[in-house]
């Protein structure tokens, strides 16, 4: 599978799985955006629930801990009317000697409809979409260094509703890109949706070799890397970075890449800020940025209910086909048991 | 027995020997070479098309068996191997238990003698448990039938350690066979490259090869051991050997059969089959390793053999276990190494059998009249296709599963029988 679309996609091009923002086309990163534009709408409503999930399974497996992408994926499961089933992995069966491919056999025989999985391991998403459970819509909510796509498409409507276009504007991700799921997926996405100057800025010891290659540049110099930026991305800077060698102290980090108010003054004027969350105030960002007039670091936790509804009601929608045409091929491998 | 092989092309670089024309083996030797037509055998093979060569010597295998059955068996991994044409093998000692106790060492020997499929020559740890803290009985496992002393994947971090590992080693003249990875910077999971960058999976430098190459080449040149480097898988690291064969240091090394035909690319979609150690890594890395063959600064191909069951690489890219079930796919990967044009049939040939015979025995497979017939018959135009389900090994980790090959052994001597008949 050289395309991950190849994977993520129904016969005719619908969503089936969401893995990565790689390999998908501007128009499917648009449609997720647009959906997502009028569940923000709903978001402001009296009633927020929509019927599309009604009588679907959802299961959020958490392998890793997680306070808010697992909160905003339960929510989006609610709004959509969904069952929704959350599992800590960490403290049930796998703990026990049970593999990951087995938990989620027992969890697919139980005629479960989507997962929403995040795990430790780089691919951790696609292994389960390829060989686990195919029938069963999987959406990566971060897996390993790789990927955290609902995250970045967040970024994206945030970006959309806030800047317009994406073709004029400079983006600057700043920090650690090394460890970064949400990085290598903005980057895809940015990409895809039409940016042409997206900027990486850290020192070399976060910043992974041969990134050039995905077409960004590499900034050292923080003043450099966001002088005239129309957007600038803070990446946490997650404190066991030190104890590592990554980097002598927090206040050294600070001092060279943290955002001031007097930083900010680099990039233009209406610059916005963004950070994935959690933030550590007083590492990566000064308190007074994060809370300011150009943060929009709580915009993004309402965006991203939005963006995480649209996704799992267009791969719902995607999978159900899918097992349609499945169904009406006596030969189709894909049959639900 | 008595078999006559008519119009093969007999290919023997010890002998200098490449030309279309008869063999025959009378009483497990071989008796004739040369147009035998009147001769008449019990046994004969028409082999146009076909090429006769020396059986091939594998100085890098895992064979699984004594705790490890659910992987492979002594008796199915080397009938694997013997389909694959070898008649030789050298198993890693990181078995379980470990290659650290001469009783191991006969186990495995006579359990390879019972199969008769090929002969063993076993690879025995340098440090007890491989623990990297002990040496290991070097000179008992050496007269068990130990063939050489290597630490397989594991570290040994005290340079103190290390130092007397090769000063024991050359109190009796012993060989020392190095898997050369900087223990620390090889804890990734895949070739350090844009690949590893993008799918977000952590990258093992070519730092870590050429380090511990170099680090090691510094013991060898220190106590004058006569050192051979496994699986070499950089062009970095192919150079730092051919600078010191230069010196006149007395090394050798060999390369994976895989590392001469995938890159890191492989990997792509987290394709758990391509996961291994060393890593696959870039298309300049495997074009400098074929090079390396070309010019003789690599001496051998091996088939760095691992079979697993299938739960092993059943899981997410990082946790699933490293290595290829390779002897059911080689002979095809290799043939296609000759027909691109990137070796020679010669170069091949003296790659699997002669030169990595001589790093290993002392009696070194060849078409010779009068020598005892350790050969393999290859045809190949002969299309098939490789299964899982139908393949010798019992790894199921079989990266080239459903695919169409071409290439394949008819017939394999080892001692003189017959230890594989398509």
């Amino acid at each position: 599978m050289s395309n991950p679309a190849n994977l993520q996609l129904t016969q005719s091009g619908e969503l089936r799985h969401f893995l990565t923002a790689e390999g998908l086309d501007r128009l499917m990163l648009e449609r997720i955006l647009d959906t997502a534009d009028s569940f923000v709408v709903i978001g402001h409503q009296e009633v927020k629930k929509v019927p599309l999930l009604r009588g679907r399974t959802v299961v959020n497996l958490f392998f890793e801990n997680s306070t808010r992408t697992r909160s905003t994926f339960e929510l989006a499961a609610q709004r959509l009317s969904a069952d929704v089933l959350t599992l800590d992995i960490k403290t049930s069966a796998t703990s026990k000697g049970e593999s990951l491919l087995d938990t989620l056999r027992n969890l697919r025989a139980m005629h479960s409809d989507m997962f929403v999985i995040r795990h430790g391991d780089s691919g951790a998403a696609h292994f389960i979409a390829q060989q686990v459970t195919p029938d069963v819509a999987i959406i990566n909510a971060g897996d390993g260094r790789h990927a955290h796509p609902t995250q970045a498409m967040l970024d994206m409507l945030t970006i959309r509703r806030h800047k317009g276009k994406f073709e004029p504007l400079s983006v600057a991700i700043v920090g650690d890109i090394m460890h970064s799921r949400v990085a290598r997926d903005q980057i895809h996405a940015l990409k895809t949706l039409g940016c042409k100057d997206i900027r990486l800025v850290g020192p070399n010891t976060l910043m992974p070799n041969y990134i050039d290659s995905m077409g960004v540049s590499i900034h050292t110099d923080m003043n450099q890397g966001i002088d005239g930026v129309d957007v600038v991305i803070m990446l946490r800077l997650q404190t066991e970075r030190m104890a590592a060698a990554f980097l002598p102290s927090a206040g050294e980090y600070f001092r060279l890449y943290g955002l001031t108010r007097q930083r900010l003054k680099q990039a233009k004027p209406d610059a916005i800020v963004m950070h994935p969350g959690p933030i550590n105030r007083g590492i990566e960002i000064e308190s007074a940025v994060a809370d300011g007039p150009q943060s929009m670091i709580l915009n993004q936790v309402g965006y991203g209910i939005a963006v995480r509804m649209a996704i799992m009601s267009m791969a719902m929608s995607g999978q159900i086909q899918q097992r349609q045409a499945s169904a009406s091929n006596p030969l189709s491998a894909e049959k639900r048991s | 027995m008595n078999l006559i092989i008519r119009g093969a092309r007999l290919v023997d670089p010890s002998l200098d020997l490449d030309t279309v024309t008869d063999l025959h083996v009378n009483k497990g030797v071989i008796s004739a070479i040369g147009d035998l037509g009147a001769t008449q055998a019990s046994t004969e093979i028409d082999a146009k098309g076909m090429l006769l060569c020396p059986s091939f010597v594998d100085l890098h295998t895992c064979l699984r068996d004594l705790n490890q059955v659910q992987k492979g068996t002594i008796a199915s991994e080397t009938q694997a191997a013997s389909s694959a044409g070898f008649s030789h093998l050298c198993p890693s000692p990181d078995t379980q238990p470990c290659s650290d106790a001469g009783s191991v060492i006969s186990m495995i020997i006579n359990k390879a003698e019972a199969a008769g499929f090929c002969a063993l020559l076993p690879v025995a740890a340098l440090t007890k448990d491989l623990a990297g803290t002990q040496l290991s009985n070097m000179e008992a496992l050496s007269r068990a039938g130990c063939i050489g002393f290597s630490n397989a994947g594991h570290d040994i971090s005290d340079n103190t350690v290390l130092l007397r590992c090769y000063e024991y080693a050359d109190t009796f003249g012993l060989k020392v066979i190095v898997q050369a990875q900087d223990h620390a910077l090889g804890q990734g999971h895949m070739h350090a490259g844009p690949t590893a960058t993008r799918m977000g999976l952590d990258g093992i430098p070519v730092l870590a090869e050429t380090l511990a190459i170099s680090r090691h080449l510094q013991f060898m040149q220190h106590t004058g051991v006569s050192g051979h480097f496994n699986q070499v898988s950089s062009a970095a690291g192919v150079e730092l050997i051919r600078q010191a064969k230069a010196q006149g240091m007395a090394i050798t090394a060999d390369v994976g059969i895989a590392h001469l035909c995938f890159t890191d690319t492989a990997v792509e979609g987290y394709s758990s089959q391509y996961h291994m150690q060393p890593p696959l890594r870039s298309e300049s890395d495997r074009k400098a390793l074929i090079q390396g063959i070309v010019d003789g600064t690599i001496d051998a191909i091996c088939s760095a053999h691992q079979p697993h069951e299938s739960a092993a690489k059943c899981a997410p890219f990082a946790a699933t276990a490293t290595g290829m079930a390779t002897y059911d796919m080689l002979i095809p990967l290799a043939l296609q190494l000759v027909e691109s044009g990137q070796l020679t049939t010669q170069q091949l040939i003296s790659a699997l059998s002669t030169k990595a015979a001589c790093i290993a025995l002392s009696d070194v497979p060849s078409l010779e009249v009068g020598k005892v017939a350790n050969l393999s018959l290859i045809d190949p135009n002969h299309s098939w296709q490789l299964t899982c389900a139908s393949q010798i090994s019992h790894g199921t980790n079989q990266a080239l599963d459903q695919k169409h090959l071409q290439g394949r052994v008819c017939l394999t001597l080892y001692n003189g029988q017959v230890s594989y008949k398509r």
